[in-house]
Order: C-alpha cells, then sequence, then structure tokens
C-alpha cells in the first residue's frame, strides 16, 4: 500500500462515481499476467508505480537513497470525446526524492498535468512506456518510467533541484502478490481494496545527480505497483507503511491503517521467504511500536521516528531507525508524507535496510484516495 | 479687521445670492465637464486592464498568438524554458448569447483547469469530473447569472462565427473578487472543451507564465521569443495594458479635449462674475481700503471669496460629472467596442484621486478666474475705488490691445503649429485652442462698437442694446463667453455633419452589394469569428444569386501598430468598387493587389505610419514578417487604426488558410432585395449568422456612428448652459448695478414696461453679439477640426458640409435662450421705483 495521493484533488475526487460509466472495484480473483500488468490499468480509478531504493556511489561509497513515483488519477472512466489534444480522463503526478545518507541532505520535487498527449500520459500493454510526464515547469527534460528488454528504466531532472536520476532496474523474480490473490484490504468494510504486487529486489545501477554532482551509482531498488477504485475508508486517515529487505534474503512489507482519532484500524503484511514464497500476515501475526518522534519544523506534523518491529512467529524481532530524520517530502501542490531510508538492526536476528511511508500526519493532509 | 474681513465675506455671499449661485453653476458645470469625461477615459481602460490583471494578476509573462492563435505544440516548449515556474494555456472565445438584447458576448476562457491557475470559483467544490466531461460545461459570473437569471443546469444557447453551440452553466466564477474592473462577461470551461466547441484544435490563444524569483521578465521574453517564432509574442501584462492604452489614445484626447472647453467657459463664467461683483462693491473696497485695510487683506478677501464660490461649484460638480458618466457610459463603451474592439465599460467608479483632481480643477479655476480683477481693485487707490466708472473706462481702453492680441494669435499658433505638427498629431489642437482663445479678446471690441450704432429714436429694447459697451466688461465677459461656447458647439456640429456626410457618401460607394452575411460575433472576433462552407453553399444557390464576395479579416501588426487586415477577391469582376482610392483610378491599383499580389492601405494607416505607393507594408504575420508592396491608399472610416487590404491568395499565404469572416451576395437585376434577405434568413436559419440587406448595413454602421459622437452631445449641452447662465448673469448685475439709472428713467416718465424692454434689449444684443462671434469662430474651428485635427489626428480626409439649416436652428435657440434668460433680470430691474432715484445718478 503505498501512496501519498497528495492532491489538488481532494475536491476533485469527492462526490462523484455515482453517475455514468463507473469504475471497475478491486475484487478477488483478478487474472494475474505479467509483463502486461505492468502497464496502467485505466479501468481503476488510481494507480501507482512506486520505486524506492538505496543506492551507493562507486567507488568512494557514498550511500544516497532514491523515491520516484507515477500516480495516474483518474476524474473520469475513459477519455471525454471532445476534439481536442486536450481531453483527459486521468491526471498524472510524479514524485522524485533523493536523500545523501553521508550529509542528510533530502530534496523533493514534483509534477502534475492533466493525461493529455501533448504533455503526460500512459503507455498501454505492449508500449514499453509505462508513464511519462515533462518535469516541473521551467526544468526541462521529461520524467519517465519504461519497461524495456527485462528492465526498469527510470529518468527524471529537475534543474531547480539540482537533482536527476537516470536508472536501470533488472526486472527479474516473479512479483510478489500483496495479499491472497493481489488483493490487498484496507478496512474491514467491504469493497476498501486495492490489487497490488511488489519486486523487492531489483539490482540497480545508473546515474543519480545529487547538488548538481553526478554519481555513478549501483544499489537495490524496491517496485511496487498498486491499483483500486476505493481505498482509504471514510474514517481513516492514513497509514504506515514498511518495506524492508532482511539481511537473510526474507523481504517484510507492512502496513497499518489509522483512524481519524488516531488509534490504530487494521494491519496485514507479507512476508516473502528467500524462494519468493509468501505468507500473509493478519491483525495478531506481527507488531509495530513507535520508539520515537519527530516534528517537522517545516509543516509542524509530528512523526513518529523509529519502531520496535516484532514478527513472532518467524522469529523477527527488528528495531527500525530512520537513516535521516527529515526526510519529509513537501510538495506546493498536495499534503506532504514522509518517505524515507531507514536502516534496520536485529539484535537477536538478521538486520537489513528498507523504506517507510508515513503518511495523513498534520492538520487536513488527509490522502484524497 | 480680520474678523470684518469675514463678515464681509458672508454679508456678500448673502446679499448676492443669485450671483453667486450662478457662478458656482458654472464651475459646477465646468468641473462636472471634465470629471465625466476622465471618469470615462478611466473606465475605457479600467475594464480592459482590470481583466488582464484578473486573468493573468500573477502571470509575469504573457505569451500570446500573432494572428491571434498559435499552434499548441509550442506549449512544451514554453513550459520547459528555464525561469518558468507555471506555465497556463488559454484559449479565449467571444460567444454571442443568443437571443440576448442588447447584444450579450460571453468572453469564454478555456483553461487547463490542472495547471496552477488562479481561478476564482464559487463554492467549496469544483465538479471537476462534470467540468472535463459533461459538454458544454461553463462557470459564468455570478453577476451576470443574476443578471440572467441563470441557475447550475441551465443551457446557454451561444455561437462562435456561425458555429452553434450550447453551453451549461455547471458554477460560479467571480475574477471581481481578484480584480474589481474585471469584465463580468467572463466565463471559464476546460481547455479541451473550449477546442471542440469553439473549433479551435489544436490552437492556443495565450500562456500566462510565472516567473521564479529573480528571474528576468525581459531575458525569459527574449530567449522564449527567438526560441518561438513569428507566431507568438511575448508580453508583460504592463505591456498590453500600454498598447490598449494606445488604441484608445486619440479617442480619450479628443474627449478631454472637448471637456476642457467646457472648463474653459467655466472661468470665463467665474471671471465674469468676479468682475461683476467688483463693479458692485467697489465703493465697499475703497472704503475698506480708507479705513485702513492693506491691498493684500483686499485681495485675500476677494480670492477667498472666489475659492469659496469654487468649493461650492465642486461640490455640485463631483456629483454631476459622476451622473454624467454614467448616462454617457453606454455610447462610450459601444465605442470602445466597436470601434477599438476592447472590453467595454461596465461601471465608472469615483476614486478619491478623482475628486481630488475635481476638487483643484474647480478651486484653481474659480481663484484663477478671480484673479486679474482682484488684482485690479487690489492695485487701486481707495480714490478711485470710490469714484464711479473709472473701472469702465479702463477695459474700455483696453478693448483694441486686446483685438489686437486675437489677431497676433493667428500668426503665433500657424507658426506653432508648422513646428509641432511633423512630430505631434495632436498638434491641431492649438490651432483650435487659439481660434477659441481669440473670442473672447475680440468681444470687448465688439461690444464697443455697438455705441456707433444710430441713436434709437425710442426708449425701448435698442436704447439697451446701444448701451451695452457702457458696462463694458460685463458685457464683454458674457458675450466673450457665450461665444467660446457657441463656436464649440458649432464647430463640433460641423464637424460630425461633415463626417457623418462622409461616411454615408463613403458607405455608398463601397456598400455596394444587395445582401450581407456576417456572425453575431464578427465585431468582436473578426477572423475568429467564421462562416462555415455550408453558408456559402447556400447563399449561392439562393434564388436570383448572381455572385458570392467573400472577405477574410484578422488583425497582425505593422510597424508596432495592430492593425486590421482584409483579404478580398482583388481578381473578380467589379472589385475594385468596394474602395474609392486616394488620387483615383481604383481599377488599375487593384488589378496590381491580383496580379502582383501587392496590398492597398487605409488613409489613417497611410498617414499615421508614413505608408504610400512604391513603399512596402511589412505585415508581421504567423509565419514572420511578410514585406508587400502598396500599390494604393484607399478611404476608410472603419478603423482609427488602420487596414491592410490584400487579395485572398496574398492573405492565404500570409495567414494560411482559413474561412471567411463575412460575405456579400450580389443579386440579379430586378430581385427584389427585402424579400431574398428572408428568404436567405429562412434558408440559413440553422446557422448562427446575421443577414442584413444593403440598408440594413447602412443604418447599422451610421448607429455606431451617432454612438461615437453621442457624448459629444452632452458636452455641447453643458457648454451651451454654462454660456446662457453667463447671460443670465451679466443681465442680473447689470439690473441690480443700474437700479438707479432706472429709477432715473422711471422718474423721467418711463414707463415699466419700457424699462423692461431696455433690459430684454441688453440681453438680446449679448445674445446676438455671442452668437455672431461664436459662429464666426466656429466656422473656424469647424475647419480646423475637420481640414487639420482629423486629418493628423486620426488619418481621416472629411468633406466640410455645413448644415446650414441645423446651424440656423441653432443660432435662434441660443438667442432664444439668452433673451428668455434675460427676462427674469429685465423684470427684476423694472421693477424698480422712482424712489430709489439717490443724488449719486443724477
Amino acid at each position: 500500500m503505498r501512496s501519498s495521493l497528495p492532491l489538488v484533488l481532494a475536491a476533485a475526487l469527492a462526490g462523484q462515481g455515482a453517475q455514468g460509466p463507473s469504475w471497475t472495484a478491486a475484487a478477488p480473483g483478478y487474472p494475474w499476467s505479467f509483463p502486461r500488468d505492468h502497464s496502467s490499468h485505466p479501468g481503476y480509478r488510481n494507480e501507482w508505480w512506486y520505486f524506492t531504493g538505496i543506492v551507493e556511489s562507486e567507488p568512494p561509497g557514498r550511500r544516497f537513497a532514491y523515491q520516484l513515483t507515477f500516480f495516474r488519477v483518474g476524474l473520469v472512466p475513459g477519455t471525454p470525446p471532445f476534439a481536442s489534444a486536450w481531453a483527459a480522463g486521468s491526471l498524472l503526478m510524479a514524485h522524485a526524492a533523493t536523500t545523501d545518507l553521508e550529509s542528510g541532505e533530502h530534496r523533493f520535487s514534483e509534477a502534475l498535468y492533466r493525461a493529455a498527449p501533448l504533455l503526460a500520459g500512459f503507455g498501454a500493454p505492449g508500449d514499453p512506456l509505462l508513464a511519462d510526464c515533462p518535469g516541473p515547469p521551467g526544468t526541462g527534460g521529461r520524467w519517465e518510467a519504461r519497461l524495456e528488454g527485462g528492465r526498469f528504466r527510470l529518468s527524471m531532472q529537475d534543474r531547480r533541484q539540482g537533482m536527476a536520476l537516470a536508472l536501470d532496474l533488472v526486472a527479474d523474480g516473479v512479483p510478489v502478490l500483496e495479499g491472497p490473490g493481489g488483493l490487498s484490504r484496507k478496512s474491514a468494510r467491504e469493497g476498501f481494496a486495492s490489487l497490488y504486487y511488489s519486486l523487492p529486489r531489483l539490482a540497480t545501477r545508473g546515474t543519480l545527480t545529487v547538488d548538481g554532482k553526478e554519481w555513478p551509482v549501483r544499489g537495490v531498488s524496491w517496485m511496487d505497483k498498486e491499483f483500486g477504485s476505493s481505498q482509504l475508508a471514510p474514517d481513516q486517515a492514513g497509514w504506515d507503511w514498511f518495506a524492508l529487505r532482511l539481511s537473510d534474503g526474507r523481504d517484510l512489507m507492512l502496513y497499518l491503517l489509522r483512524r481519524r482519532d488516531g488509534t490504530p484500524d487494521l494491519q496485514a503484511g507479507t512476508l516473502v521467504d528467500r524462494s519468493g514464497r509468501p505468507t500473509y500476515l493478519g491483525e495478531g501475526d506481527f507488531r509495530v511500536r513507535a520508539t520515537g518522534r519527530w516534528r517537522s519544523p517545516a509543516t509542524g506534523a509530528e512523526y513518529p521516528a523509529g519502531w520496535q518491529v516484532e514478527v513472532p512467529a518467524a522469529g523477527i524481532s527488528l528495531r527500525v531507525r530512520p537513516w535521516v530524520a527529515d526526510q519529509e517530502n513537501r510538495g506546493g501542490r498536495g499534503p506532504h508524507y514522509w518517505e524515507g531510508a531507514v536502516e534496520v538492526q536485529g539484535p537477536l536476528g538478521p538486520s537489513g535496510e528498507g523504506f517507510v511511508e508515513l503518511t495523513g500526519y498534520g492538520e487536513g493532509n488527509r490522502p484524497p484516495i | 479687521m480680520t474678523r470684518y474681513l469675514w463678515r464681509a465675506a458672508a454679508g456678500h455671499l448673502r446679499g448676492g445670492f443669485a450671483l453667486l449661485a450662478l457662478s458656482a453653476l458654472g464651475v459646477a458645470l465646468g468641473v462636472g465637464a471634465v470629471l465625466s469625461i476622465r471618469l470615462l477615459n478611466q473606465g475605457a481602460l479600467g475594464a480592459f486592464a482590470g481583466t488582464v490583471r484578473a486573468v493573468s494578476g500573477e502571470a509575469s509573462l504573457e505569451v500570446v498568438g500573432t494572428s491571434p492563435s498559435f499552434p499548441e505544440e509550442l506549449f512544451p516548449a514554453i513550459l520547459a524554458e528555464p525561469g518558468v515556474t507555471a506555465a497556463v494555456p488559454l484559449t479565449r472565445t467571444e460567444a454571442a448569447v443568443e437571443g440576448a438584447r442588447p447584444p450579450l458576448f460571453l468572453e469564454v476562457l478555456g483553461v487547463d483547469l490542472f495547471a496552477p491557475a488562479r481561478l476564482p470559483f464559487e463554492g467549496k467544490e469544483l465538479p471537476v469530473a462534470a467540468a472535463l466531461s459533461e459538454p458544454g460545461w461553463v462557470a459564468v459570473g455570478p453577476e451576470l447569472a443574476r443578471e440572467r437569471g441563470w441557475r447550475v443546469g441551465d443551457r446557454i444557447a451561444v455561437s462562435s462565427g456561425s458555429r452553434r453551440v450550447t453551453l451549461v452553466v455547471g458554477g460560479l466564477v467571480d475574477f471581481r473578487r481578484l480584480s474589481p474592473l474585471a469584465s463580468r462577461r467572463l466565463a471559464v470551461m476546460d481547455i479541451a472543451q473550449a477546442q471542440s466547441l469553439f473549433g479551435l484544435a489544436g490552437r492556443l490563444h495565450e500562456v500566462d507564465l510565472v516567473l521564479e524569483k529573480g528571474a528576468s521578465p525581459a531575458e525569459v521574453a527574449s530567449r522564449l521569443s527567438r526560441r518561438l517564432g513569428p507566431s507568438v509574442r511575448v508580453l508583460s501584462p504592463e505591456q498590453r495594458v500600454s498598447e490598449a492604452s494606445g488604441l484608445l489614445a486619440a479617442f480619450r484626447l479628443n474627449l478631454t479635449a472637448l471637456s476642457l472647453v467646457s472648463l474653459l467657459v467655466g472661468g470665463f463664467l467665474v471671471y465674469g462674475s468676479t468682475q461683476a461683483a467688483l463693479v458692485r462693491r467697489r465703493e465697499e473696497m475703497g472704503l475698506l481700503r480708507s479705513v485702513g485695510a492693506t491691498r493684500a487683506q483686499v485681495l485675500a478677501l476677494l480670492l477667498l471669496e472666489a475659492a469659496l464660490l469654487g468649493a461650492a461649484g465642486t461640490a455640485v460638480g463631483i456629483p454631476l460629472g459622476w451622473l454624467a458618466a454614467r448616462l454617457e457610459l453606454r455610447n462610450v463603451s459601444g465605442t470602445v467596442e466597436n470601434l477599438y474592439l476592447l472590453e467595454g465599460i461596465e461601471k465608472v467608479s469615483l476614486g478619491a484621486g478623482e475628486v481630488a483632481v475635481a476638487a483643484g480643477l474647480g478651486l484653481l479655476g474659480a481663484v484663477l478666474g478671480a484673479l486679474l480683477p482682484a488684482l485690479e481693485v487690489a492695485r487701486r487707490d481707495p480714490r478711485s475705488l470710490l469714484a464711479s466708472l473709472t473701472l469702465e473706462e479702463r477695459t474700455s481702453r483696453s478693448a483694441a490691445p486686446l483685438l489686437g492680441l486675437a489677431v497676433a494669435l493667428v500668426p503665433a499658433a500657424l507658426g506653432a503649429y508648422a513646428v509641432l505638427s511633423p512630430r505631434h498629431p495632436w498638434a491641431g489642437f492649438v490651432l483650435a485652442l487659439a481660434a477659441t482663445l481669440a473670442l473672447p479678446l475680440a468681444a470687448p471690441c465688439l461690444v464697443r462698437s455697438l455705441s456707433r450704432l444710430p441713436g434709437p429714436r425710442r426708449f425701448s429694447a435698442g436704447y439697451g442694446a446701444r448701451t451695452l459697451p457702457l458696462h463694458l466688461t460685463s458685457s464683454a465677459v458674457a458675450v466673450g463667453a457665450l461665444a467660446v461656447a457657441v463656436a464649440m458647439l458649432t464647430g463640433v456640429t460641423v464637424m460630425v455633419e461633415s463626417f457623418r456626410d462622409t461616411v454615408v457618401d463613403w458607405l455608398d460607394a463601397t456598400i455596394r452589394a444587395d445582401v450581407y452575411v456576417t456572425t453575431p460575433t464578427w465585431s468582436r472576433a473578426r477572423g475568429e469569428a467564421t462562416l462555415s462552407p455550408e453558408v456559402l453553399r447556400r447563399m449561392a444557390a439562393t434564388s436570383g444569386a448572381v455572385r458570392v464576395d467573400v472577405v477574410r479579416q484578422t488583425f497582425a501588426r505593422v510597424r508596432g501598430r495592430r492593425v486590421s487586415v482584409l483579404g478580398v477577391p482583388a481578381g473578380a469582376p467589379g472589385a475594385e468598387g468596394r474602395v474609392r482610392v486616394l488620387g483615383g483610378g481604383a481599377g488599375a491599383v487593384f488589378g496590381r493587389l491580383a496580379s502582383r499580389g501587392e496590398a492597398l492601405v487605409s488613409e489613417p494607416l497611410a498617414r499615421k505610419a508614413g505608408l504610400w505607393p512604391g513603399d512596402s507594408v511589412r505585415i508581421e504575420g504567423p509565419r514572420g514578417e511578410a514585406a508587400v508592396p502598396v500599390a494604393g491608399v484607399y478611404y476608410d472610416y472603419g478603423s482609427e487604426a488602420g487596414t491592410v487590404m490584400l487579395d485572398l491568395a496574398t492573405f492565404a499565404r500570409i495567414f494560411g488558410a482559413g474561412g471567411p469572416s463575412n460575405a456579400a451576395l450580389f443579386l440579379a437585376p430586378g430581385v427584389a432585395v427585402e424579400p431574398a434577405v428572408g428568404r436567405l434568413r429562412a434558408e440559413l436559419a440553422d446557422e448562427a449568422v446575421v443577414v442584413r440587406s444593403n440598408r440594413g448595413l447602412r443604418a447599422e454602421v451610421l448607429a455606431i456612428f451617432e454612438q461615437t459622437f453621442a457624448v459629444t452631445r452632452l458636452l455641447r449641452v453643458m457648454g451651451l448652459v454654462i454660456a446662457v447662465s453667463g447671460v443670465l448673469l451679466t443681465l442680473l448685475v447689470a439690473a441690480r448695478e443700474r437700479r438707479a439709472e432706472t429709477a432715473l428713467y422711471r422718474a423721467l416718465g418711463a414707463t415699466r414696461l419700457q424699462a423692461f424692454l431696455v433690459f430684454a434689449g441688453k440681453g438680446l444684443g449679448i445674445s446676438l453679439l455671442g452668437t455672431l462671434l461664436g459662429f464666426a469662430g466656429g466656422a473656424a474651428l469647424a475647419g480646423i477640426l475637420v481640414r487639420v485635427v482629423n486629418r493628423d489626428f486620426f488619418g481621416w480626409t472629411l468633406e466640410l458640409h455645413w448644415p446650414l439649416s441645423a446651424l440656423a436652428l441653432q443660432a435662434l435657440a441660443i438667442v432664444a435662450a439668452g433673451l428668455l434668460a434675460s427676462l427674469y433680470p429685465a423684470v427684476r430691474a423694472s421693477d424698480a421705483p422712482a424712489t430709489e432715484l439717490s443724488r449719486d445718478a443724477l
């Protein structure tokens, strides 16, 4: 579960749906097929391609974290039948972030365009293009995610922020379905769910530009792909999400949804063993306890910072700690959220690294999905 | 002493109330005239500037099309330009609301609703899905919605060109929240809908750019201009407003000049009343001086009185001016819309600045008007103030030098004109000003000449007129003021009539087809409002049709001016009939449009831009600059900015393919026109078109013409009211002053009727002299306005026409008004009983 769907469009998305052709709901029994399902699913209202990774420069060994995300935000099903290249039924929103894990410098950039031929779009199955759009105005270049020759090719640049990515991710391995049949439930109530899969360990190499300086890098990325039409239930405020790669070869994905009053609502997760076989975790199968807090000086939002994660049946007991305190993504055009690299220490078992996402913290900051 | 001065001033105010009320009225009318014109002038530009501010308020730069749209493929390059932080693409469409009387045009902005634009939608949530997908979804201004009773969900039938479109009110958008002067006609829809519904696929009109802090707008603009090529211009919002202000400059200056004449006449009135009051009060001033008042104190007292007068006049003049501005709003707005294609004025607002200017003018005018007579009194010694008649003698002595000055003004003004005119188009106003100023200077001599009339046989009106020179100062001022007003009235009347006749001749010569078909939005959208091929096909197929002529029209820039460009089928038989060429020979010249691809330029453009046969007119089109040789210059009164006429093929070479803006139908001889118009209307009922007969079109052009000059009517009337008040004022003073004299006549046996007639005779004398002098001045002014100002300023050659019967009627009306104004003073005077006889008068 991922997404900070920050949007201008809290308003846009509210109050629609009943009339006209409607969106497809995420339902059990979805017939998965790859690589077809890497491409977009315009029948569902929302969809996102989420790439996060921790990479190291070659040689001197400087470490960076990065994030590149493309969101498809459906506004009306299909494309309105107008004689215009601007006719669009959806928006494309893209977020990119880099963190220099040594200096602690975190940069964020975002782009938002209507999905129309002149600007932004999503490729159909068979098209190597997954998603592309222009960078933020005045920065030049296009942001893209492609799937070519078994590799995800990611690129973005923002001259103003002095940041750029050009990375190749080897797309091998079988996608992990995050939930039985790939259906990821978000609420005890019916109808709040998404279709969700991950590729947790993608060998990554390419270049990363931070503060105007280009670094050749290599490392490992996590790819998440989710689509659905209705995720967050009305009484939910946000979620904490963990994607952790453990040193013993297992991968752990956990999410915890919170109600508007801050109390926990629903939690679930997937533990993937070294052979790629998932075990689905439910309510009583794991515990996550925050061990610290961090208040953003920029937005005033207070986030948990540092956790104790226990999966007793799997012998997992982890201390998860943000690599850098301030990895808050603050854009001009949507809710802010925390998305950052974490270090994992397991005094009694495996250690590791990963990413955590924290949404819905701070006033009036609920993701509009 | 100071306390006395105040008391004296108060006493004076009480004593001469009618007199003071009149001079205050003079100030009030003068201030009102100037203020109303200032308000309208400001409104004319304010509406445009307010709309630019509301739509592009945050933008530092605007990319606008030259023709006037440009290909949307340029958008990504604009978006990527370094320094840009936001780019909002727009289309603009003038959409005529069907069935609206008076005509109503929505200015529909097609905006990318997801670009970071500042759109002041009302209500909490914008129904984005409906805006994107419900065909015709539009947000309109709340004021307009209230006015028209539109509610969410209502359908509005509109047209753009001959295309009919149904809009659906989906919400409200209030640009007046961003800029109070923004047009209430602004409406917003999603850009995809706008392009699709109005036939603009692939085209944008504007991209508003917000720049990052520290970026230089000039540098970004020049980089973008280079990168994007000639199909766009990159401007700051200020540049756009100043271009509009350049378009309106001549129109605004013209109005200002007219209003200043009113102020001048008002100033005369103050001068006259002060002079008159001083004649009455000279003994009082003499006494004051004898008991120790200094010259400075007397001067201060008189100027203070004048200032109070000015304040009273201003207090009345400000509401008056505001009222006049509101009355004229529709006419001026119509002119701004029709002739200059700018935003119409929806309201005028009276700001503190305008009040201050009006108050300043009123006070300064009153004090300046009183300054000369007050100085004159303050300078004198007490003895001469206490003796009678010396003041009049002095004026009488200066009559001849004043006339000399008037005569000397002529060569001086001509010299100034010769020096200024090559570079300043307003130089003609110097001549007009001189002609106006010469009149009051000539007035004393003219009044004095009355004493040379043969002595009257009876004690009646003739005696009254002949004795006018005895109170030369006040009568000369009254005659002068009246003359200035009459001259203005006459000059403007002759100019308007000359203009009308010229336009009628021009229409006769050039509007020759039988039926004209255009679209409701043509007058505002020109090249963007086109006729569909279906309309042309049906026109050609209608019974009795011989030939269909089309005109394509657009705007382009020539030497930095926005001019209208016409494409006509120059090779068609009889095509040369559509113009009259300077120097004649339309046939040969027109041949060169078709055979050599040359151009005709309209007279205003030729004169202002200096483009004559043999030159090349460089037209900045969407594909770059095209140099077209000028074949000739033609008379045109339709556009002050100027017009270039090309053959359709040349037009298409410069501007690309496109539909015609309007079409003309020639009928076979003997086919009745009005029934044909009716038939064509029925055949084209499903298209948004306006079908007019030759006569209908001509009537409409003349109506626009009348509207343009309507504003002069109010000014003319105001000037005349001021002047007639001057006559009343002068006679009131005379009645009061000559009370003793009248008493003497009565004592000597004159009847009340005789006394009455003597005064009525004075009124008649002033009116006749003023009218006579005014007509002489008016003739000169008319010549200057028609032959010099219009040619230099607007670039129009007008034929001088003298509407003699109208002028005669005007003269009669003025004399009658003067006579009427003298009735009350005459009655007052004849009331003087013989017992008022004093020793002084003997």
